[in-house]
Formats: structure tokens, C-alpha cells, sequence
């Protein structure tokens, strides 16, 4: 049984346009950045609050795009799409981001992977272009819950027999 | 069903069943306080707290609900507002306990004084 990681992800402001949130995973490297880059896992994990996702599409390649369309409990669509700059597995992606919440904001999303004795460390960051579009991100829960999400289901998957624990966040 | 699926459904049953169980949650009893001033949207709930869109949706539905708030729709927006009656199930069991501590109070008063005038006497 690997340790209960909920809520240990460490959000950091390196400058006034960045957010660096390090979370660890009890996983190899490969199988995160599976969880994290192929739709049929980002499904299961991407809504925070165990909101219904709607579309979940993703061609990972150099210039591919994604999709991700959730639903909140109210009704409102959030959709978050972007194109993808690099990709180096099992280590790195950078991609383009944009929530249709925010129109007016733009950013590059990066995720590196490192792998440590049998521990995984991500370093997600997201670089807004401008104060602007930086000014919107004023809460953390959400991605903190996509985070314990992945570890709840990297658990269902590395010990499918394991006690139940987790699942996406619920009310 | 099997074991896992009877756990989930009694953990959502228990959450939105009744009052009782949906203030348990302490994000719930925040936008409960949020809602005290007067109605408002999901956005301004969402900017007086620390939760973010998806996370108070989830929690407004839960009091929903329990019609602890009620939701109206003003062209497209969704005013939610507050029903505090319907915490009258709450204040009732509480009054219960009201009185026990109150005459435990007047109690350790009487024990104080007890202690004061042997005090005095010593």
C-alpha cells in the first residue's frame, strides 16, 4: 500500500506571470505520464470534483491538439484546449493552454517527470503571457484535487485489490 | 452489487441526505455564510471563497438538495439564496442541549464561589 499523498502538492510563484505546483506519485515514471497524456486515463482523472467530462480528445504529437470539456454540477461547460509544443516521454510535454472561462487569457503548460526510487515527481507549470490572463488563477483546489485524483487511480491501477480509497473528490 | 458500489452509494446517500449531513462539510457551512449577506451567483460565491467554479457547483448542489439554498435564474444567470429555515431541524436538537449546559455552567459558578469563600476563611 503505497502512502495517502492527498493534498502534499507544493504550488510555488516563481514571478508574477508563473505557477509551479510539485506533486509526488508512488508510480514509475512511464505509467505517469501514460495517466497524464492518453485520453482513456485523463478521463477518469482530469475533472477535479468528479464532474462529468464530456469530451476528453488528444493527439499527442508535435503540433497536436487537445481537448478536455467538463461539467459542473450547475451546468457549465469548462472546456481547456491547446496544441502541443514538445513531447519527450516518458520526461516532458509543453503545450499551448486555453480555458474558454477565460478568454482573454493564454498559456503554456508544461509537465516534467523525474523518477527517484520508485517515487515519480512532476513539476507542473503554467506560464500565462500576460498579467492579465495571470490574474484569473486565484484557486488551487481544482488542480490539487486532478492531482489526488491520478494518485487514487495510479493506486487502482498498480493494486487493482487494494482497499478502495479515494476516487475523484466527493461532496 | 458488489461491496465497492454499496460503499459509494451510502457515502453520496449520507452527504445529501439530510441537514445534518450536508453542514458536516466545512466548505458547505462557508458558502452557507457567504450566502448570509443576501443572493448572489455562483461567480460571487466562487470570489468571496477559496474554492474554486467546480468545487462550490458541487457544494451548492449538495444544500440544494436539502433545500438549505434555493437557486433562481435571472435571464442567464443563477442567483443562489439562502433558506435558514431550514436549519430549524438543527436549532431544535441543539436547544435539547442547551439546558444541560447551562445548569452545568451554573454549576461549576457555584463550585467557584464555594472555593472563593474558603479562601476567604483561610
Amino acid at each position: 500500500m503505497t502512502p495517502d499523498r492527498h493534498g502534499s502538492a507544493v504550488i510555488e510563484f516563481p514571478n508574477d506571470l508563473e505557477i509551479v505546483v510539485t506533486r509526488d506519485f508512488d508510480a514509475p515514471i512511464a505509467l505517469v505520464f501514460d495517466v497524464f497524456t492518453k485520453p482513456e486515463h485523463v478521463r477518469k482523472t482530469f475533472a477535479p470534483f468528479g464532474e462529468e467530462v464530456t469530451v476528453c480528445s488528444i493527439d499527442l504529437r508535435v503540433g497536436g491538439n487537445y481537448h478536455f470539456v467538463m461539467v459542473t454540477d450547475d451546468g457549465t461547460e469548462c472546456s481547456f484546449r491547446g496544441t502541443y509544443l514538445e513531447i519527450e516521454p516518458p520526461t516532458r510535454t509543453v503545450e499551448t493552454w486555453l480555458f474558454d472561462g477565460w478568454p482573454d487569457a493564454e498559456a503554456v503548460e508544461s509537465m516534467d517527470l523525474q523518477e527517484a526510487n520508485g517515487v515519480t515527481t512532476l513539476t507542473w507549470k503554467l506560464a500565462f503571457r500576460d498579467q492579465a490572463g495571470r490574474a484569473h488563477m486565484t484557486k488551487f483546489d481544482g488542480i490539487e484535487a486532478n492531482f489526488d485524483n491520478v494518485e487514487d487511480y495510479l493506486r487502482s491501477l498498480l493494486d487493482p485489490k487494494g482497499p478502495v480509497s479515494g476516487g475523484p473528490v466527493s461532496g | 452489487m458488489p461491496i465497492t458500489e454499496y460503499i459509494g452509494a451510502v457515502a453520496r446517500a449520507s452527504t445529501t441526505s439530510d441537514v445534518f449531513n450536508a453542514i458536516a462539510e466545512a466548505h458547505r457551512r462557508e458558502i452557507l455564510d457567504a450566502l448570509m449577506a443576501g443572493e448572489k451567483t455562483v461567480g460571487a460565491i466562487v470570489n468571496d471563497l477559496s474554492m474554486s467554479q467546480p468545487q462550490v457547483s458541487k457544494h451548492l448542489r449538495v444544500l440544494s438538495e436539502v433545500g438549505l439554498v434555493r437557486c433562481r435564474a435571472e435571464g442567464r444567470r443563477r442567483l443562489y439564496r439562502l433558506e435558514p429555515v431550514r436549519l430549524r431541524p438543527l436549532q431544535e436538537w441543539l436547544v435539547k442541549y442547551e439546558q444541560a449546559w447551562n445548569d452545568r455552567l451554573d454549576r461549576v459558578d457555584d463550585y467557584l464561589q464555594e472555593l472563593q469563600q474558603q479562601g476567604e476563611r483561610q
